[in-house]
């Protein structure tokens, strides 16, 4: 919000991330953010914590229920006094829903630009996405794609990098540039009267970063400085651990660089990087906000029309480990109050047929709060308090995750019901009522996300990275809707693969040891 | 050169206050016979709609020993009401393509759902019956004081600095119990609440007449408005009770405190002033004054420490920080900076240069180009709290309560732009001084970190 839009803190993908107001809420949902916002990939809907019951669950919530009546005698005797509808309203038809005009073009050099006009608030936001991700040459050059990334907007051949932020300000504009795993997006808005200058300041730190010398250096130490900062933070930890666990060598696999290697990074690998990598041939432009869309593409055509196309390198063909059992991983953590638990497996690229099917499945287990996941384990058994689950799909796989934060002595009890979840989706088809719930969740989270002009911008942004069908958001209601128990099932059955898992652990090994021993193999890794 | 004519272009737009394309909500206000405050505000952007309670309790005026108690009720409210079973709520609002939440600020304590428009009448119907009746058990409660306390353990007990820039600097930099308290609670007070407990803070805070109901969206505002009476209009009005003195003394001395952290790898460091009441007209300098030291990457506080002396690793802070912004509280309050920095550096080479920039700010003010930006950054974060129907809901709500005028929402501006450099420096004077601050410096517990 206002006092605190601007929150600068290192983010695990590199740069600068917003931290969210979630203290003190009911639960810790973050619905549609942006890209950019930490972990750095989108997952759907709710983007890292989510939410659900099982029959057990629902055997204690009646026998409460029986109680509670007594109980409260007096205050519903009070409030009887008075008129009250007994049932929810009868929901109204849902209404055709009208996706704002979004017009495609190609630029001569190659340059992908997608205009949607957008008029909610007199803004405009731009995404301009890289196809260049943080495990980009990570093998050689460890943290060049996130070091490249984050000098860019420190100095171009003819701005100082004070002068880049003082021009925003005076726009009242803000940059921000982040790597995720496939992609380098820099994402900047400002006010909507300012949008020409806006895309001068895009394009000069896209096409002419400088990276002064000093600039590098000072990137390096505080690169450096912040990653030992997230390693100091559960998340992070479990985060990077299961992404090693699940994709091995990948560059999906790599978060970010050992900190003494960071200074074998040297500024002429940037240079070198920015020149391969941030060419309009590798690139999409989406804009969403309050402009007319012509005179949009006028601007876009000055600005970047004479950025010059240069040939890509051949995409290395890079295969997705296969897993073959069940591993435990656990991240000793002396002293945790909590067990940070993340159960995680492979899953399919979003542009694969499964994705949708997917997506619900995950709603139904732990991606919404109405989830089987919180209804057992928070609002039944009361271990947690953000229970979650997604899936988070990329370009060239995923990983489904599901995921809890639980007091050391029920770390052991919260694994076996996380197991029994997801295997009771494999084994059951899930009713019909939740199969509607989760088509009717699924779908108005995509109209939530046409409130604001960053969500929408990512959501367009993703269909370009992750070459998803153009007209994925007009189609996406009608192919949610044919969804049935039987392709949720075999989702699950598929994807909610238990008996291969990673299961990392960050916690008080001492504490914990013998709650997890009979889940398998463990591993203490460090 | 180009630079110079940019930011002329801008100042004069500011200086005149006329903009390329002012923005005027539509709001529709009153009140029903048991007192509550209903704003309508239609919203045609999206195909969605924000229903939102705003409760006149923060957890600043919570029981005294019963830490935590205002947001542990938050979380009962979810537990059931007469037709809503325990967490059915989040059930029905899901199944009709929603968000919700609810969060428990300083002054206020909110619930909402966002969702297709379509879904307007079920999400009154919802909030009308939890405002009618509260149906929980004493199971419930054990339920949710587990539940909260793994959500203190999640945010604070295994966090690294355990938000010691709201907790702790709150804590440290008030007086007055009533802000001087953790607001998140103790422990043990959150495993001691009973039922009883919750059930008489329900009678006496969650009454019509203590609450603002809003709703932002792509809905017909009158139809709207004749729903709110079928819903609302028979839950019977609470006698509400005088809110206590929250006023706080002036702090008349620096406080520094010295705190080790076991989790954290490196040090930090925390920073509160007293600001002027929001009611003064010293607030909109105050504000314009910290978005000139710590509004974004080229302000002064950022530029000083992060790159020129290079003694921090990152710089944020703000107005009401980490729990809502300008306008959505009601009483006193912090300017906060928070910053993590180098192993090797102190806190106190870092308040070297805080002193250095305010004693420059005291004595110059801001430059007119510092000036000048700073009004249309505020603009444009201003537009940012107004995109989407949440954040609509959330300055209505907050208006209506705190000032019985929702109208606000579009009076703000103006107020900001008439800001002069004089008086910039006049708050900076008054406020960033020595005296009123309080300091935290928090290091890593470890040998050799």
């Amino acid at each position: 919000m206002i006092a605190r839009m601007w929150h600068r803190h290192s983010c695990l993908c590199f740069g600068k991330m917003k931290r969210r107001t979630l203290l003190t809420s009911l639960w810790h949902s973050e619905p549609s953010q942006h890209r950019q916002e930490c972990l750095c990939h989108i997952d759907d809907r709710q983007r890292t914590r989510k939410r659900a019951d099982n029959a057990r669950g629902d055997a204690q919530t009646t026998r409460a229920k029986t109680r509670t009546f007594t109980l409260l005698v007096a205050i519903v005797a009070f409030a009887a006094t008075t008129f009250a509808q007994a049932t929810p309203p009868p929901p109204a038809p849902p209404r055709p829903i009208n996706w704002p005009a979004i017009s495609e073009s190609k630029l001569g050099n190659g340059l992908t630009v997608v205009l949607v006009p957008l008029h909610n608030v007199p803004k405009i936001t731009a995404e301009l996405s890289l196809l260049a991700g943080r495990g980009a040459a990570y093998k050689t050059q460890p943290g060049v794609a996130q070091l490249a990334a984050r000098v860019m907007n420190e100095g171009t051949a003819t701005r100082t990098s004070l002068q880049i932020k003082e021009e925003l300000r005076s726009i009242g504009g803000a940059l921000s540039i982040a790597v995720d795993h496939d992609a380098t997006a820099m994402t900047a808005s400002s006010l909507s009267e300012f949008a020409p200058k806006l895309l001068d300041l895009v394009s000069d730190v896209v096409r002419h970063p400088a990276y002064p010398k000093s600039e590098v250096a000072l990137a390096r130490t505080n690169f450096a400085q912040e990653i030992e900062e997230e390693r100091s933070t559960p998340d992070f930890l479990a985060q990077e651990e299961l992404d090693k666990a699940l994709f091995g060598a990948h560059p999906y696999g790599f978060t970010v660089p050992a900190p003494a290697a960071i200074k074998n990074v040297t500024r002429d690998a940037l240079k070198t990087f920015a020149a391969t990598w941030y060419v309009p041939n590798n690139a999409t432009l989406v804009i969403v906000g309050d402009f007319d869309a012509p005179k949009m593409h006028a601007e876009v055509e000055r600005t970047f029309g004479s950025w010059k196309r240069v040939p890509l390198p051949p995409a290395p063909k890079v295969i997705l480990p296969a897993r073959e059992k069940r591993q435990i991983y656990v991240i000793d953590r002396p002293g945790s109050v909590q067990s940070t638990i993340l159960i995680g497996a492979p899953a399919p690229p979003r542009r694969s047929p499964d994705y949708i099917p997917l997506r619900t499945t995950n709603m139904i287990y732990g991606g919404a709060f109405y989830s089987r996941l919180t209804r057992n384990i928070r609002e039944s058994k009361g271990y947690t308090y953000s229970p979650f689950s997604s899936a988070d799909l990329r370009r060239a796989g995923g990983a489904f995750t599901a995921g809890a934060s639980v007091r050391n002595e029920v770390t052991g009890p919260t694994i076996l019901e996380m197991l029994y979840e997801l295997d009771r989706m494999r084994v059951e088809p899930v009713t019909a009522e939740e199969l509607a719930s989760a088509k009717t969740y699924s779908i108005g989270g995509m109209e939530l996300e046409l409130e604001s002009q960053g969500s929408l911008a990512t959501r367009i942004s993703t269909i370009y990275i992750d070459e998803l069908s153009h007209d994925f958001l007009q189609t996406f209601r009608d192919k949610v809707a044919a969804l049935t128990p039987a392709e949720v099932q075999s989702s699950a059955a598929k994807y909610f693969d238990t008996y291969r898992s990673a299961i990392v652990i960050v916690g008080d090994y001492k504490q914990i040891k013998d709650q997890i021993a009979p889940f398998g193999d463990v591993k203490v890794v460090k | 050169m180009k630079n110079v004519r940019l930011w002329l272009a801008a100042s004069l737009m500011a200086c005149a206050g006329a903009y390329a394309k002012p923005i005027e909500v539509p709001v529709v206000y009153d009140k029903l016979p048991n007192g509550l405050k209903v704003v309508i505000s239609e919203a045609h952007a999206a195909p969605t709609v924000t229903v939102a309670v705003y409760y006149g309790i923060g957890f600043r005026v919570e029981p005294k020993g019963q830490t935590g108690f205002a947001h542990l009720f938050e979380h009962m409210m979810f537990q059931g009401s007469e037709h809503v079973k325990k967490f059915e709520h989040a059930k029905i609002v899901e199944a009709n393509g929603g968000n919700l939440n609810g969060s428990t600020r300083l002054d206020y304590t909110n619930y909402y759902e966002t969702l297709p428009a379509e879904g307007v009448e079920t999400a009154l119907w919802l909030e009308s019956d939890r405002m009618r009746s509260l149906d929980v058990s004493a199971e419930n409660l054990k339920n949710q004081q587990n539940v909260v306390s793994e959500e203190v353990r999640a945010n604070v007990l295994n966090q690294p600095y355990g938000a010691f820039e709201w907790l702790d600097l709150w804590q440290n930099a008030n007086q007055n119990w009533l802000n001087a308290h953790n607001f998140y609670g103790d422990l043990h007070d959150i495993e001691a609440a009973k039922i009883d407990d919750v059930q008489q803070f329900f009678k006496t805070y969650y009454a019509p007449n203590n609450a603002v109901l809003t709703i932002v969206g792509d809905v017909d505002a009158a139809a709207v408005r004749k729903l709110v009476d079928k819903y609302f209009a028979s839950i019977p009005q609470q006698p509400v009770p005088k809110r206590p003195d929250v006023s706080e003394p002036p702090q008349t001395k620096e406080k520094r405190v010295n705190q080790t952290d076991k989790l954290a790898n490196l040090p930090a460091l925390a920073i509160g002033w007293h600001l002027p009441d929001q009611q003064s007209p010293d607030y909109a300098p105050a504000v314009l004054l910290n978005l000139i030291l710590q509004g974004d990457d080229s302000s002064r506080f950022y530029q000083r420490l992060v790159k020129e002396k290079e003694i921090s690793i990152d710089w944020s802070g703000g107005i009401n920080f980490e729990l809502g912004n300008e306008f959505d509280y009601d009483g006193p309050m912090l300017l906060v900076s928070r910053t993590t920095y180098k192993p090797g550096h102190s806190a106190d080479e870092i308040i070297h240069e805080i002193d250095s920039i305010a004693a420059d700010m005291q004595q110059h003010g801001p430059t007119a180009r510092e000036l000048a930006d700073a009004k249309v950054r505020f603009r444009s974060n201003y537009y940012d709290a107004l995109e989407t129907t949440g954040g609509k809901a959330n300055l209505l709500a907050s208006f209506a309560l705190f000032r019985d005028d929702p109208s606000q929402i579009n009076k703000v501006l103006p107020v900001f732009d008439a800001v002069t450099a004089a008086q910039v420096q006049s708050v900076a004077q008054k406020f960033l001084v020595t005296a009123n601050r309080t300091s935290i410096d928090r290091v890593p517990a470890k040998e050799g970190k």
